[in-house]
């Protein structure tokens, strides 16, 4: 029952919708006990050769009065709680959704979509069931079992009611004890429901993959063991569950084998009739209901329970990037100022980032070169403060980065990823992504400057062809090129290129990065790359290696420096050598 | 139809299920004959006031055994059904499963991923309630109402025939009920659906939603959405109110009402038996409780029917993947669809049998022994929508152990080439052979055996590394894993990890660099020994010296193999026998590096602008 605590704050925010539909829902009750009488009073009447037909009218409308007052009022009940039950799905959604925006990407390393996707749809359908049917069966096994007791005691014999209900206490230690049992072992079946959930999630995005391979089968093994794991899960939970009602009926039989004991000795001893006996017996069976929804009630109270933990387990995360207090909401602008001391990723064993330092001035260009691993990435992701504890500084117009909001900081910037996303929309639509309300002629602009647009004019519906899961294939330089359009349209004042141009050839890139030279002037752009072509005409060139700053200058400078840089790109050059040969040979 | 399909998966389980009912039955007669006990004890030996010890002790001894067994049944049977549903449930997830592995990748091309998951496992939840407790609803309170209708006909029949009129009055508010809810719950599931979608698009895309700061515009698109849900269902609370219990339960009053006239008017024209008005108030009030139950089953029913639609839609779509069509089935089998496999189903149960079906299914299947290696294109015309050709009239050919390099711009048509070849499509005009055989009746289990891929968006599984390396079909040695690991240079990088080839990788490996990635997917590749390699622009994310050293790994792998490499660079490919130049979708220059710079065309401008920078911009 801890979960209706835990839920308080839902009841609070719709006690008007939870009052009403309680109340009606007691009305119903009592108005229930109106029709046995009405129906006594007429049989009686028949059975007497009392009844006048007046009397029969007048009883018989009374009863149909009731029959549809009744009607109305379940009807209204129904909504009230159930609409209120639903309300709390929604609100729950919503929170989850708001929160899973606010996670940086640590969390998302640490939580698979799966798993997430299973705690926004089942989990909070366990929890509406509670907050709905939950709330009705509690209310309305109460009203109905303290109605009948009430009825017992006062009117046939309080002793005899006494010992009935002995083995009662029995039922409310049983239902919890096996409601603690249920709470793992659901849990257990969530976390199975999950893994399969993130089985398949995972199997259709990499179908491609999979098919390539070869590795139908054993995906399809994989998925049939956790199929299986997740029935012999819910087999456990249902093994408990199964316990529930046999449980009350045992004890309610053993609660009319004492009434019918205790009674006979009652009658007997001539406190009480037979026919009192037999009525006792009859509101005896009427508490049966009541006791079979107090097993329900404890199964789904448990249920909630279990689902509410797994969601407010999330919705209790913290960010692991906020706001810090006083942070300026004002745009960024100026020169960029890097003075790193180290950067570890949160749970990794080694820095990604030791000593770096550089300064852009406005309109400057950054490239930062070096290997695999070097922490090239890492390094333009940073400004983007998708993870904290960097030691030292990194600053945009004097001001450290975390002296910004989040929304100001990132509005700032135009992100282009390693990694293409794109969403179920149009080929517009996604270009448009972080400024919905651009104008085509505005899309199309960035469209030109990224080098897509002769691609899109080719699709079945030009910028109106939905891409993304349900979408055209893109090839990857067209994903590519499309994230470029969708952070130029953005007329950031810092634009990162994170390895952007890999998927793209030779003469797009330089296409591209002209179309930046000629419309971007004053803004700043970081570009990453592993082709030295795509930063020769940096003005700040950054040679990593393992997270350290090897060298750092222009591209001029860094070729008579003779290092890392001028080793990279004399490689490169001999390459070019090596094929010049060939061409004259 | 969707309720005899699925009744028609119990079959295997008729056994259990009889005995489950069985149970069930005995269950119920003996927890009425308590009620039985009872009345006889009062009426032979509590009326008398006459207590002889033994039979007092048999009746009770009797009545408590009677409880017990009844207690023990019910355990029983809620068990056996709870079984049935979740075998049942497993069945048809491995089978819709198993399906939707060898659809065509068209169909994936269309279909959002969150559509597929929620069919997979959220719908194939919901059909569950149909085993679990409406089956046993329905059949147990039919027996019921049966019994009820025979009694009352015992005490009147004339009352009783009265009383018939309410079955067409039930039925006609079950159709009602159930007319309107499909179209309720169908709206329900399909903006559920929709929701779903957008949150696993949403939770994949996450980082670009926050860098973009569109947190607010798409916290808004699904609160829309949301609102939209709460609607739906509240229709169908609205729809369940109107029409369920509260119907149900006026009917029972409007009925008492009726029978009470009936009395009344008999009662004016002669006697009335009293006993019988007695039984009948009393199997009327008992004939209603059977029917609610049902009633407020139909709603669940209702749901496990759009649900239980919604996966044999999946099971039942034609878009198989190129030669994956089970085609070995007699061709009246494979016309009957589901069925069939219904019926068979029993089969699949057991680990394997799939695959000797799959395996079956591709007729024609090449001895691995004569694969050579000879790859023509002949002809090739290709459109991944049927409108927009992206390959025209390709042709070539690549002789065993060559290498043909593809180049062009991006969206050339090079990608399509390989997807082609690694039969995810259909041509639309033309064919392509293997080693003389055309493509179509290779198995492509078989194919894609000999096929090593590597591709431009490097895939990785959550679980380890050295199991993204191996995969879990088993074909693959530990050896094997690190001789390819070594072959492609990813020593160091495994060393630096804390657990080696050990370390978990989350999923898509999220937490690695794409170069990694990368390197990661080649070792998978080359951990295959593949015969025929396709290169997707297989180096466009390595830096130079990573990539030395993998050209020197390909460069060992490819000697006596067939290679198809798309290089961006091509310094990468200047040793290639054939280069093809594409250029929207067609061949428009082949020869070797040194013809293609003599002809003077597109392959020498690529080549000139990529080692002289930009100052060679033709």
């Amino acid at each position: 029952m801890k979960v209706f605590a835990d839920l308080l704050w839902f009841f609070r925010m719709e006690a008007k919708r939870y009052l009403w539909g309680v109340a009606t829902l007691v009305l119903v009750s009592l108005l229930l006990l109106v029709p046995p009488y009405l129906i006594g009073v007429m049989v009686d009447g028949i059975v007497d050769g009392t009844l006048t037909a007046g009397a029969l009218t007048r009883n018989l409308l009374l009863l149909a009065g009731c029959g549809l007052i009744m009607y109305v009022l379940r009807y209204v009940w129904r909504v009230l709680l159930y609409g209120a039950a639903a309300r709390l799905s929604q609100v729950l959604r919503g929170r989850l959704y708001a929160t899973l925006t606010r996670q940086s990407p640590v969390f998302y390393q640490r939580h698979r979509t799966g798993d997430l996707m299973a705690r926004a749809t089942n989990d909070i359908q366990a929890v509406e069931l509670t907050a709905g049917e939950g709330v009705l069966t509690l209310v309305d096994s109460l009203v109905m079992g303290l109605t009948v007791v009430a009825a017992m005691a006062s009117a046939i014999s309080w002793k005899l009611t006494l010992v009935a209900l002995l083995p009662m206490p029995f039922i409310a230690w049983s239902t919890s004890y096996y409601g603690n049992l249920l709470h793992v072992r659901f849990r257990d079946a969530q976390a199975a429901f999950s893994g399969l959930n993130d089985k398949v999630q995972e199997t259709m995005t990499g179908m491609r993959v999979i098919k390539a391979f070869g590795q139908q089968e054993a995906e399809k093994e994989e998925f049939r063991k956790l199929s299986a794991r997740t029935a012999d899960a819910n087999m456990a939970v249902a093994r408990v569950d199964a316990l529930f009602d046999p449980t009350i009926s045992l004890i309610v039989g053993l609660s009319f084998f004492l009434a019918i004991a205790y009674g006979a000795k009652l009658v007997v001893d001539e406190e009480l009739t037979i026919g009192g006996l037999t009525q006792f017996t009859i509101y005896l069976g009427s508490l049966i209901w009541p006791m079979l929804a107090i097993g329900f009630l404890f199964n789904i109270v448990e249920r909630g329970r279990a689902s509410y933990g797994r969601i407010n387990e999330l919705l209790q995360t913290r960010p692991d990037v906020q706001d810090r207090p006083g942070a300026a909401h004002e745009a960024p602008r100026g020169a960029v100022e890097v003075d790193l001391r180290s950067f570890t990723y949160p749970g990794q064993p080694q820095p990604a980032l030791q000593n770096v330092r550089f300064r852009l001035e406005p309109g400057q260009t950054l490239g930062v070169v070096g290997r695999l691993g070097s922490g090239k990435s890492t390094l333009l992701r940073l400004f983007l403060r998708e993870f904290e504890g960097a030691d030292g500084l990194l600053a945009i117009g004097g001001r450290p980065l975390d002296g910004y909001t989040l929304d100001a900081l990132r509005g700032a910037i135009g992100y282009v990823p390693q990694e293409h996303v794109l969403f179920s929309a149009t080929v517009a639509e996604n270009i448009a992504f972080g400024r919905a309300e651009a104008s085509r002629a505005e899309i199309e602009a960035a469209a030109r400057a990224a080098e897509v647009h002769e691609d899109i004019v080719r699709f079945p519906d030009g910028y109106d062809t939905v891409v993304g899961e349900r979408g055209v294939t893109l090839s990857g330089g067209q994903k590519q090129r499309l994230s470029i359009a969708r952070a130029l349209l953005q007329q950031p004042a810092f634009l990162l290129l994170d390895d952007a141009l890999s998927a793209v050839d030779a003469r797009t890139e330089q296409a591209i990065l002209d179309a930046l030279r000629a419309g971007r002037t004053g803004c700043t752009t970081l570009i990453s790359a592993h082709r030295l072509s795509a930063v020769e005409h940096a003005d700040v060139i950054l040679v990593l290696e393992d997270g350290r700053l090897v060298e750092r200058g222009t591209h001029r400078e860094l070729l008579e420096l003779g290092g890392r840089y001028a080793e990279m790109y004399e490689r490169q050059q001999l390459e070019s050598l090596v094929l010049k040969g060939g061409a004259s040979s | 139809m969707t309720i005899r399909r699925l009744i028609r998966y119990l079959r295997p389980h008729r056994l259990v299920l009889g005995a489950a009912f069985a149970l069930l039955l005995l269950g119920t007669a003996a927890d009425l004959a308590g009620p039985y006990l009872v009345s006889r004890f009062i009426d032979d030996y509590l009326t008398p006031r006459t207590f002889p010890k033994e039979a007092i002790l048999g009746f009770a001894g009797i009545y408590l055994t009677l409880h017990l067994a009844s207690v023990a049944f019910q355990y029983g049977q809620l068990l056996l059904f709870q079984r049935i549903a979740l075998r049942v449930i497993h069945r048809m997830r491995t089978e819709v499963f198993g399906k939707v592995q060898h659809l065509g990748l068209s169909f994936f091309d269309r279909t959002p991923a969150g559509t597929l998951v929620s069919r997979i496992t959220n719908d194939t939840e919901a059909v569950k309630d149909l085993y679990v407790s409406v089956l046993s609803t329905f059949v147990q309170n039919g027996v019921f109402l049966l019994g009820i209708f025979v009694a009352m006909f015992v005490l009147d029949w004339r009352l009783a025939s009265l009383c018939l009129v309410l079955l067409p009055v039930l039925y006609l508010l079950m159709r009602t009920f159930r007319t309107y809810s499909s179209r309720v719950y169908r709206v329900t599931r399909e903006k559920l659906g929709e929701l779903n979608g957008l949150l696993s698009e949403s939770l994949q895309g996450m980082n670009i939603i926050q860098a973009l700061r569109q947190e607010g515009r798409m916290i808004r698109r699904v609160e829309r959405l949301n609102e939209e849900i709460r609607g739906a269902f509240l229709r169908s609370v609205r729809l369940n109110g109107l029409l369920l219990r509260p119907a149900v339960d006026l009917l029972r009053i409007l009925t008492l009402m009726g029978v009470v006239s009936f009395f009344a008017g008999a009662s004016a024209s002669g006697a009335v038996k009293v006993g019988v008005l007695y039984a009948f108030l009393q199997y009327l009030d008992r004939f209603f409780e059977p029917v609610n139950t049902m009633m407020q089953r139909l709603a669940q029913l209702q749901q496990a029917l759009v649900a239980g639609e919604r996966v044999f839609q999946l099971l039942d779509t034609d878009e198989w993947a190129p030669g994956e069509k089970p085609g070995a089935l007699p061709a009246a089998e494979a016309a009957a669809g589901g069925e069939v496999r219904t019926a068979s189903g029993a089969g699949l149960d057991r680990p394997g049998a799939e695959t000797v079906r799959a395996e079956a299914a591709f007729p024609g299947v090449l001895p691995p022994a004569s694969a050579a290696g000879l790859i023509e294109f002949d002809r090739v015309t290709f459109s991944y929508d049927g409108r927009v050709d992206v390959l025209r009239d390709i042709s070539f050919t690549v002789r065993p152990g060559e290498t043909v390099a593809l180049v062009g711009h991006t969206g050339s048509g090079k990608s399509s080439i390989i997807q082609l070849l690694l039969h995810f499509y259909n041509v639309r005009s033309g064919e392509i052979r293997i080693d003389g055989v055309p493509l179509s009746r290779i198995g492509n289990d078989e194919l894609r055996a000999r096929i090593g891929l590597v591709q431009q968006d490097p895939f990785l599984f959550a679980g380890t590394v050295r199991s993204n390396i191996a995969l879990h079909d088993g074909a693959v040695t530990e050896e094997a894993v690190r001789e390819a690991v070594s072959l492609v240079q990813l020593e160091p990088f495994i060393r630096r990890l804390p657990r080696g080839l050990d370390e978990p990788v989350v999923e898509r490996g999220a937490a690695f660099s794409s170069g990694e990635r990368q390197l990661l997917s080649f070792a998978r590749t080359i951990a295959r020994r593949p015969g025929v390699l396709l290169l997707d622009e297989a180096t466009a994310n390595i830096d130079t010296e990573t990539e030395e050293a993998i050209q020197a790994a390909l460069t060992r792998m490819r000697a006596g193999r067939t290679t198809i490499a798309i290089a961006h660079r091509l310094s990468t490919i200047q040793d290639a026998n054939q280069i093809l130049v594409l250029h929207r979708g067609e061949i428009v220059e082949r020869g070797t590096h040194q013809e293609l710079l003599r002809q003077g065309g597109l392959y020498r401008a690529m080549y000139l602008l990529q080692q002289g920078g930009v100052a060679a911009k033709v």
